[in-house]
């Protein structure tokens, strides 16, 4: 039996707390806030206390899915980006590189969101950049 | 002895399979499982000034595994949750093993090496709308009316945002189905959560099990003075049955189902 604990950030919000897992046998078992990071000192919400809950839910998305013909399959990454890629390129040609929009989340990290305004403004080549923070 | 070696000979002569400590980890000191399969790191075990409850991580360890020897590494809050888990057959004290670190007041320190013996701090509108963290029960009752009283706590409690934090951190909650997310007792989806029910359940149930660890109301957002509510429920039961919460490992008189009690309730001055 082996037990550690983890340290992470939560990523339900943009406040990203410190948060501990526990983790017994490689299962992340219980969230705790993490007692010496500077955001939360020692205090979570109810989704910091629970992240536990989506990393291990059974409806958690492991890996890419494409849809077709009405049903979602199970795709490589590769596949998924291709196919992604292949769309977006015919929507921008058909109507225009406007008809994109990029939103980004709280839940990602500076950096993420940076590389992702990247994408919509040098590769897609729009400004529609917006933040679940505004919706 | 150092506590290293100590802890090094616990599990190499077998009497634990896996010690509860700390470590340092990026700059943190987080808890940590010491192992014979990871003997290596023992070098870095470390005692935190930072309390988390490593009893309730031992109650996780023997729901996957019941009999499981665990050591531990105990403050006198440590010990007395112990206690209490002992008392209730949350954990059996055979297969618990602890060494005693400094607290405070310790013959060696004047101060202890944890956060809970830093008073904490209360602010001039806190001190005026709601409850001082540090003030005393008896100034408290003496100062202020029922109406009063009631106010207070009710400025205090409506700020809760229902995180279960109190809860969840706690030590001697364990129950696998919890009052405080009964739909008939507390009204989902409501925020505030209903009040004052909300707190006076947790409260009740804090009565003969509290031991004062201070660790819920280190992790509350709110910042409720949850130990000063607990502390006055123990109160009335210290009055009325003679019992402290983990001051020791004997019946608590609310262990009553399908048990004889043996805790004689004192009469009550009225
Ligand atoms: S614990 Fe709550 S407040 Fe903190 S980052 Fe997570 S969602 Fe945001
Ligand atoms: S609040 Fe009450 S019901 Fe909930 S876990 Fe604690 S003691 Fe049990
Ligand atoms: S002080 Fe708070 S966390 Fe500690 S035993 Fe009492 S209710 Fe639980
Ligand atoms: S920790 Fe504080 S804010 Fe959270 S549920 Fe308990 S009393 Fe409410």
């Amino acid at each position: 039996m082996n037990c550690k604990f983890v340290p992470s950030v939560c990523s339900y919000c943009g406040t990203g707390c410190g948060v501990l897992f526990e983790v017994i046998d490689g299962k992340i078992n219980a969230t705790l806030p993490l007692k010496s990071h500077p955001v939360n000192q020692g205090k979570l919400c109810i989704k910091g206390w629970n992240l536990h809950e989506y990393i291990n839910s059974f409806m958690r998305l492991k890996g890419p899915l494409v849809k077709e013909a009405g049903r979602f399959q199970k795709a490589t990454w590769d596949e998924a980006v291709n196919h992604a890629a292949k769309n977006f390129n015919r929507i921008k040609a058909d109507h225009g590189p406007d008809s994109i929009g990029v939103l980004v989340s709280a839940k990602v990290t500076n950096e993420e969101n940076y590389l992702a305004q990247k994408l919509a403004r040098a590769a897609i080549r729009t400004n529609n950049v917006d933040h679940c923070a505004r919706l | 002895m150092d506590i290293t070696r100590q802890v090094e000979q616990l599990l190499k002569q077998g009497r634990v399979d896996i010690f509860l400590g700390y470590k340092e980890l990026y700059g943190h000191l987080i808890p940590h499982g010491y192992t014979l399969d990871n003997l290596e790191e023992l070098e870095n075990l470390k005692v935190s000034q930072h309390r988390y409850s490593l009893e309730k991580v031992a109650t996780h360890l023997v729901e996957k595994k019941p009999d499981l020897k665990i050591g531990i590494i105990a403050r006198d809050c440590n010990q007395r949750a112990l206690n209490i888990l002992y008392t209730w057959n949350q954990l059996n004290p055979e297969n618990i093993e602890t060494l005693g670190v400094n607290c405070c007041p310790s013959k060696t320190r004047k101060h202890g090496d944890c956060s809970y013996l830093e008073p904490k701090k209360t602010g001039e509108f806190k001190k005026e709308n709601g409850i001082d963290f540090n003030a005393e029960p008896e100034a408290f009752m003496a100062e202020f009316d029922n109406p009063e009283r009631f106010s207070h706590w009710m400025y205090e409690f409506n700020k809760c945002i229902k995180c279960y934090g109190c809860r969840n951190v706690c030590p001697v909650c364990f129950c696998p189905e919890c009052s405080l997310e009964n739909p008939d007792l507390v009204e989902p989806g409501s925020l505030p959560p209903e009040v004052p029910i909300f707190h006076l359940i947790r409260a009740t149930h804090m009565a003969g099990r509290c031991v004062d660890c201070g660790l819920c109301e280190d992790a509350c957002p709110a910042e409720i003075p949850l130990r000063f509510l607990y502390r006055q429920m123990n109160q009335i039961v210290g009055d009325v049955f003679g019992y402290a919460p983990g001051e020791g490992i004997e019946k608590s008189p609310f262990t009553i189902i399908g048990d004889k009690v043996t805790l004689e309730p004192k009469p009550m001055d009225v």
